[in-house]
């Protein structure tokens, strides 16, 4: 069920278009923020009923793009970090060896304690301050072993 | 035009011509994966590169149009380079399980890789594959993502044809998987179109699986029995079963596509059930006879009867062939005119249908009604009754921008292609038409000033006037006129007129109206009849009507329709009813009536191809044969003449129904000639004796079209000199008779998208797709009761009461209650007394 | 060197509307509304700016292609899918100066006799959407934005769209698809966007930077702009560099300043005391130079005569040591990863090329792998739907081109040429 507040946000969103399927994918990603950063196949029936769209329109979005995670779940702190060419240059490779080591899972897994799950980006346009990696909405730059210690310390402190 | 060099030839082509076409036209093989000339273009695939010469990049020629000057190379070193890596590229990830694979041997990869592919492969990695196991989408349909091309025409077809678009492309780049919705079972139309259009054994049918390689079956061409669209079918069989019916591009109306009743209906043949051997009742039990017993038993039962005693009935899903023998047999040797081929229409309807469609004027098109400028559908539930029909106009709409407007009772599917939607009371048909013709008429006074049949219909609504008129029809005068402006500006008009018109034949006075005034302000009308029996139009061009003669010229004597035999027998009056491929005792209204009726007549023959209940009362049931064990010809709605062609031996000493019906008549006209065995000598003294039918052309091409080029007009039947005068049942006011109380819904009936009549009930893939019966009903009704889809619901009528389960069709009209004619546990011709259309009932929650 | 994209980037709170306005924004705009929209036109084409998303097509061109019928819907969209590898010059503008842009759209909208426009950003880029909305309410506030904008009779709305991780998306048909609804895969041309494009209604498609140029350039004036750098590609460019320099970062400077200057002056020169082994010049679409050829200009017909591309002037600089067999993996990954699947070549190329590069960087090369690659790069190039295809045979070009050596080692002897750091 869509709480109130994401029904509101799917209906400002549609005024900006001039076609309801134009909002398929801003309400997609109010409906998965709801939803603890996850889609389920009962939030994109919803969307399609709200947009007037079959489901299969909505879940051919939902699967073209990467930042909808419908194939399964994703922890409470997503990690993503940048394995494209500048961050890779500057040791990307070794954040993701690093934190694999220090989470106790490898690429594409989540803790067991559903706190955070590990995958890789293509380029996330920070390249100046390579490496970097966003975690949620929030983009962590020119990164260090050290770095990442700490901001997975942070992480875990916050929740 | 523009001057192209297609491989060194000078052409001249219509400008906006696909390169593609152009170089097809000249016979030079382009090889395709994406390309339909149906679906929209999207040049995806890359097969049909070619190399234009001065420009860098190959380009794919199914989606690049010629321009003047081009010099264009379909085979140069570069394009067949080009067309055997983009191969080598599509199997790199195929599946390459030929040897198991449903489309070994009929497999549009296979061949494209034999004649243009490398011939060794360098792809030595692991494949991506999308899934371990096939997996079923539907009951007819199992899937194998693993040897998908990527050329999405299953998707296509599904949203830009069918309309439905329940299918989709999943996921991205190597991943990318069409499939439904989560991969769960599909609530679609059931049609297969993804199926026929997948050049590979990604989409399969379910129950042809694992039955045969492709080369090992042999096939006919035939036409679907299952509405008046004519679609034609391939049928195919293995050891004497009937294991496939599948449509081929480029070839027929239809092309590729068909609907679930088409593709999937076949399997009636194969039942077990089918009747085997001649019958006939011996001290009040029917036993099985030999045919010289049963015909001896019709030449008994039939001799010595006054014709006026004498009824017959034969189905609209006979061959002409065998329903003019029919006619001639009644008409000619019994010297009756009791001759009917529908129970379900009175004759005074089929001639006011007849004439206000044009009938007798002669074969129209599908695809000219389509050319036109603004197209009206009117009278049918088009999506659902004539599915393929619906394919068209939907296809030609979207590409050509031509104007639909639908007005209907029902909601359907067809709607998102309307610019305009009139919702109208049911069998309010003539009122709406009428309000049309009067409002422009108005505007056209001057031109119409001097057309009397014109002025003398519109003297008879003129009383009535435009506002009561659009109110008896539920609408109001701002939508007539929304509907008439679109009208007035368009130069050509496209009818489709369906069969509620022949259900509630008041509407057809006024469509006859509506058309002559179109005319005479100047436009030009192509109109179209919808109907639901594959060969309804050849009965009645072939004389099965009580009032009329072949290419409905007027008789001296009128005979009874099938409802004043009915009556006739009720009465004691009839002494003998031979009824071919009708099941009375269940489909005529009324409980027991038609039970009784058949009871009390003396003597019955039925000739069908299963024990229906009718045969169960008969003196003598005669086997007969199926589509796809005979010859003969079938006139679609549109006119067009079409031949099947005998696939299969009919079951058991079954006999054709034409060596059956010719037999008897030599019986009792006393001839010593042999029966007719061919199709073919009888369609020759139609051509003698129907002079519409005279030229007709029956040759057929079936080769894959590359024009798409579906329209062959020479098959269209011509214009009969016999005209009908303009319909009998005049008036105009609906029919409408809204139960009472808010719980009070007017009935109305048709059919199922998965059945026509009641042949198709007997198919366990049709039967495997409805789950019990159904009541629809709009949706703000259903909001007014509480009541919501899959409820169980009591209709209580004055007759009968009967629990369904409710579907709700959203933008239906409210205060009707619709239930197809077409369920096997509900009879919902029990809710009528016979002869009537409409009945009111009332509708709770059980 | 006076900055005209980058100006206000390291001031305070610059975002702000006010601030913008305090450091001499929409004043471009309001001159702009006293123009004929053709004018504006002519002023865009005059100044010779020419499209900073990759291709470099002349904008003002561009925008004199939309139709002129006034009833019918126009629309404008703005590139911010930043999505090329190296790239991440524009998400600055729309982080730091937000307003910049949409005055720039303002204008644009109002030449081409659009209504509605869309900021089409990368849905990683949630601040910068956050930043981009924020700014587009305080115009609305202002009457900037929505009826009869600085009280002329122009109208106008904006919006943000925001992306959901498809470097595709990027090209412009399959931008439009993603605003309609759809799965980002690039549509056919013609019709082009300038006749049917969002909506089947006339679009102009414009990357942040180029609109971003628009205000100064109607404030003074094409000759003024046309003046800055070479004549065929005037203006300043933002250079953003990254990989084994001192200093990455974003540079805006006149076109045309070599490679070299901007490496060694700009950035301060390599990281460490390694010489220069190959640079990207404009994202990884583009095929890489060598040190031989640092003192190419930095302009579009320059960097098209070596055979690479300006494209969106994103500079990699890789030192020696780098692993070229593992620059070309990396980059195939991500065009296989970013395929849309819509075309054969690319869809099935591109994921066999990375799965030969993987074998070859994990030592599983086997003999041949190098002519295999080369041929599939002839396979793929020129026969893509669009040209994301291109990019990833251009980039694995440009590395066989100066390093095939490397390959053919990688393959015989299972490792690596170069001892690369992260070894
Ligand atoms: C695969 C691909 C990705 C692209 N990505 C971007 C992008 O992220 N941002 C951008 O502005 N242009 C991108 N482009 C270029 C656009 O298609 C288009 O040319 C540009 O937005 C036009 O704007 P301009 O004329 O202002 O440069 C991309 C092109 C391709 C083929
Ligand atoms: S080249 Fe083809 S598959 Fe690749 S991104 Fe473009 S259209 Fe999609
Ligand atoms: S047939 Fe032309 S690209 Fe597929």
């Amino acid at each position: 069920m869509l709480t109130e507040k994401t029904l509101e946000k799917i209906q400002q969103i549609q005024k900006n278009y001039h076609s309801k399927k134009s909002a398929v994918m801003g309400a997609l990603m109010a409906v998965q923020r709801d939803s603890g950063n996850n889609l389920t196949r009962e939030d994109m029936e919803a969307v399609a009923e709200i947009l007037e769209v079959n489901p299969v329109e909505v879940q051919a979005v939902a699967g073209f793009y990467t930042m909808y995670n419908w194939k399964k779940p994703v922890g409470r702190h997503h990690i993503e970090i940048c394995w494209n060419l500048s961050c890779s240059l500057m040791g990307a490779e070794h954040l993701i060896s690093h934190m694999e080591k220090k989470l106790g899972i490898t690429l594409g897994e989540t803790t067991a304690d559903g706190m955070f799950t590990l995958s890789t980006a293509e380029c996330l346009g920070s390249c100046g301050t390579a490496p970097m990696m966003q975690v949620g909405d929030d983009y962590y730059e020119n990164l260090t072993v050290e770095k990442v210690d700490k901001i997975l310390a942070d992480l875990r402190a916050s929740s | 035009m523009a001057n192209v060099k297609i491989n060194g030839k000078e052409v001249e082509v219509e400008a906006g011509t696909l390169i593609l076409d152009a170089a097809r036209d000249l016979g030079h093989d382009i090889p395709t994966f994406c390309y339909q000339a149906d679906l929209m273009g999207i040049g995806s695939c890359r097969m049909c590169l070619i190399e234009i010469e001065g420009q860098k990049k190959l380009q794919p020629s199914c989606i690049t149009p010629v321009m003047d000057g081009m010099s264009i190379l379909t085979d140069s070193p570069t394009v067949v380079s080009a067309r055997s890596s983009m191969l080598e590229f599509l199997l790199t990830d195929h599946a390459l399980d030929c040897p198991v694979c449903d489309k070994g041997g009929e497999c549009e990869l296979q061949d494209m890789v034999f004649k243009h592919g490398p011939r060794t492969g360098r792809h030595a990695e692991p494949k991506h594959t999308h899934h371990e196991k096939d997996y079923a989408l539907s009951p007819v349909i199992i899937k194998n993502s693993n040897r998908c091309v990527q050329c999405t025409k299953c998707v296509r077809v599904c949203k830009e044809i069918v309309g439905v678009g329940v299918l989709g492309s999943i996921g991205r780049g190597i991943h990318q998987e069409e499939t439904s919705f989560q991969k769960t079972f599909l609530d679609c139309d059931h049609c297969g179109n993804c199926i026929e259009v997948c050049p590979v054994g990604c989409f399969m049918r379910r129950p042809y699986r694992y039955t045969s390689r492709s080369w090992d079956l042999t096939s006919a061409d035939s036409i679907c029995t299952y509405c008046a669209t004519g679609c034609r079918i391939v049928i195919e069989e293995r050891d004497g079963t009937l294991v496939r019916s599948r449509a081929q591009l480029g070839v027929g109306l239809n092309s590729e596509t068909l609907c679930a009743r088409g593709r999937f209906g076949y399997d009636i043949v194969n039942k077990e059930e089918r009747l085997t051997t001649p019958m006939v009742k011996k001290y009040g039990k029917l036993e099985p006879a030999t045919w010289e017993e049963a015909f001896s038993a019709v030449e008994r039962g039939l001799k010595g009867c006054a014709p006026e005693r004498i009824g017959g009935l034969i189905s609209a899903r006979m061959t002409n062939e065998e329903i003019f023998l029919f006619s001639k047999l009644f008409k000619g040797s019994l010297g009756s005119s009791n001759v009917d081929s529908s129970m379900r229409w009175t004759p005074e309807a089929v001639e006011g249908f007849a004439a206000a469609t044009s009938m007798p004027e002669g074969g129209a098109s599908l695809f000219d009604v389509m050319a036109s400028d603004t197209v009206l559908v009117v009278g049918t539930q088009l999506s659902d009754e004539n599915p393929v029909v619906d394919y068209i106009v939907r296809r030609i709409t979207n590409a050509n921008g031509v104007r639909v407007a639908i007005a209907s009772s029902r909601a359907m599917k067809l709607d998102s292609s309307a610019s305009i939607t009139l919702r109208h009371a049911p069998a309010a048909e003539g009122s709406l038409l009428g309000a049309t013709a009067l409002i422009l008429a108005d505007s056209g006074a001057d031109k119409l000033a001097g057309n009397s049949d014109v002025q003398a219909g519109l003297g008879t609504i003129k009383g009535i006037g435009v506002d009561s008129l659009a109110t008896s029809a539920g609408l109001n005068r701002k939508e007539i006129e929304e509907l008439v402006s679109r009208l007035g500006s368009s130069e050509s008009v496209g009818i489709i007129a369906g069969t509620e018109f022949l259900r509630f034949p008041e509407g057809s006075a006024n469509l006859a109206l509506f058309t002559e005034v179109l005319r005479g302000v100047g436009k030009t009308v192509t109109v179209v009849p919808v109907l639901d029996r594959c060969n309804q139009r050849g009965a009645w061009e072939m004389g099965a009507h009580p009032n009329l003669g072949t290419a409905y010229s007027s008789t001296d004597t009128k005979g009874l329709g099938f409802a004043g035999m009915m009556d006739a027998a009720s009465a004691g009056q009839m002494d003998a009813l031979y009824i071919a491929g009708e099941n009375p005792v269940i489909d005529y209204g009324e409980g027991n009536f038609a039970r009784d009726a058949v009871d009390k007549a003396r003597f019955v023959i039925v000739q069908d191809t299963f024990m229906t209940e009718t045969a169960a009362m008969a003196d003598v049931v005669l086997p007969g044969v199926t589509f796809a064990e005979k010859d003969g010809t079938y006139t679609n709605q549109e006119g067009r003449v079409q031949s099947i062609n005998r696939l299969l031996k009919g079951p058991g000493s079954a006999k054709s129904d034409l060596e059956i019906i010719s037999t008897i008549h030599n019986i009792i006209s006393g001839t010593e000639e042999t029966p007719a065995q061919k199709a073919a000598g009888v369609f020759g003294d139609i051509r003698a004796e129907v002079t519409s039918y005279a030229s007709v052309d029956l040759s057929f091409n079936n080769k894959k079209n590359t024009f798409n080029d579906l329209d062959n007009k020479g098959s269209l039947v011509g214009s009969a000199s016999a005209s009908i005068a303009v319909a009998t049942v005049a008036g105009s006011a609906a029919a409408t008779i809204a139960g009472e109380g808010p719980a009070g819904f007017t009935l109305v009936t048709g059919n199922h998208l998965y059945h026509s009549g009641r042949l198709t009930l007997r198919s366990e893939i049709l039967d495997g797709f409805v789950k019990g019966a159904i009541v629809e009903l709009s949706s703000e009704d259903a909001d007014r009761l509480g009541l919501s889809t899959g409820d169980t619901v009591t209709v209580a009528g004055s007759r009968y009461t009967a629990d369904l389960t409710l579907k709700v069709r959203k933008g239906s009209v409210n205060g009707m209650a619709f239930i197809a004619e077409n369920f096997n546990d509900v009879l919902v011709h029990k809710f009528f007394k016979h002869g009537e259309s409409v009945a009111s009932v009332k509708i709770a929650r059980s | 060197m006076e900055k005209i994209l980058l100006k206000n980037i390291d001031k305070p709170e610059a975002y702000k509307l006010d601030n913008y306005v305090t450091n001499g924004g929409y004043v471009a705009v309001q001159k702009a509304l006293k123009m004929e929209p053709d004018q504006i036109i002519q002023t865009v084409k005059d100044s010779n700016l020419r499209g900073r998303g990759g291709a470099g097509f002349p904008a003002g061109l561009k925008w004199s292609f939309i139709p002129k019928d006034p009833t019918i819907q126009k629309y404008l969209c703005c590139n911010a899918d930043e999505g090329e590898p190296g790239t991440f010059k524009d998400r600055a503008i729309m982080d730091k100066d937000p307003h910049l842009l949409l005055e720039g759209m303002m204008i644009t909208c109002y030449a081409i006799g659009a209504s509605v426009g869309y900021v089409y950003i990368r849905g990683e880029f949630e601040y910068g959407a956050a930043k981009l909305e924020d700014a587009i309410t305080e115009a609305y506030e202002k009457g900037y934005l929505g009826s009869n904008i600085f009280g002329s009779d122009f109208s106008l709305d904006l919006y943000v769209h925001r992306g959901a991780g498809a470097y595709i998306c990027g090209e412009e048909t399959a931008l439009l698809e993603s605003l309609e609804g759809g799965r980002g895969q690039p549509r056919k041309k013609p019709p082009f966007p300038a006749l049917a494009g969002l909506y089947a209604k006339p679009t102009v498609i414009n990357n942040v930077e180029t609109l971003g140029c628009i205000p100064a350039i109607i404030e003074k004036g094409p000759e003024w702009f046309a003046a800055i750098g070479p004549e065929k590609s005037p203006g300043t460019r933002i250079c953003g560099v990254s990989g084994h320099v001192k200093k990455p970062g974003l540079y805006e400077l006149p076109m045309g300043v070599p490679l070299r200057e901007l490496i060694y002056d700009h950035c301060g020169g390599m990281r460490g005391s390694k010489p220069i082994k190959a640079v990207i010049p404009g994202g990884v679409s583009a095929p890489m130079l060598i040190e031989a050829d640092l003192d190419t200009p930095m302009d579009f017909d320059s960097m098209a005569a070596k055979g690479t591309m300006l494209g969106s002037s994103a500079v990699m600089v890789m030192e020696e040591g780098t692993c070229m067999v593992k620059v070309a993996y990396i980059t195939s990954r991500f065009f296989s990863h970013e395929s849309c699947g819509k075309c054969t070549p690319c869809r099935e190329g591109t994921s066999w090329q990375t799965k030969v590069l993987h074998r070859m960087e994990h030592g599983e090369g086997r003999p041949g792998d190098v002519e295999l690659l080369e041929s599939l790069c002839d396979n793929i190039f020129g026969r893509t739907f669009c040209p994301l295809g291109d990019g990833a045979v251009m980039a694995l070009r440009g590395a066989l081109k100066h390093f095939r050596e490397e390959f053919v080692y990688h393959v015989e002897h299972k490792k690596c040429m170069v001892g690369s750091d992260d070894e």
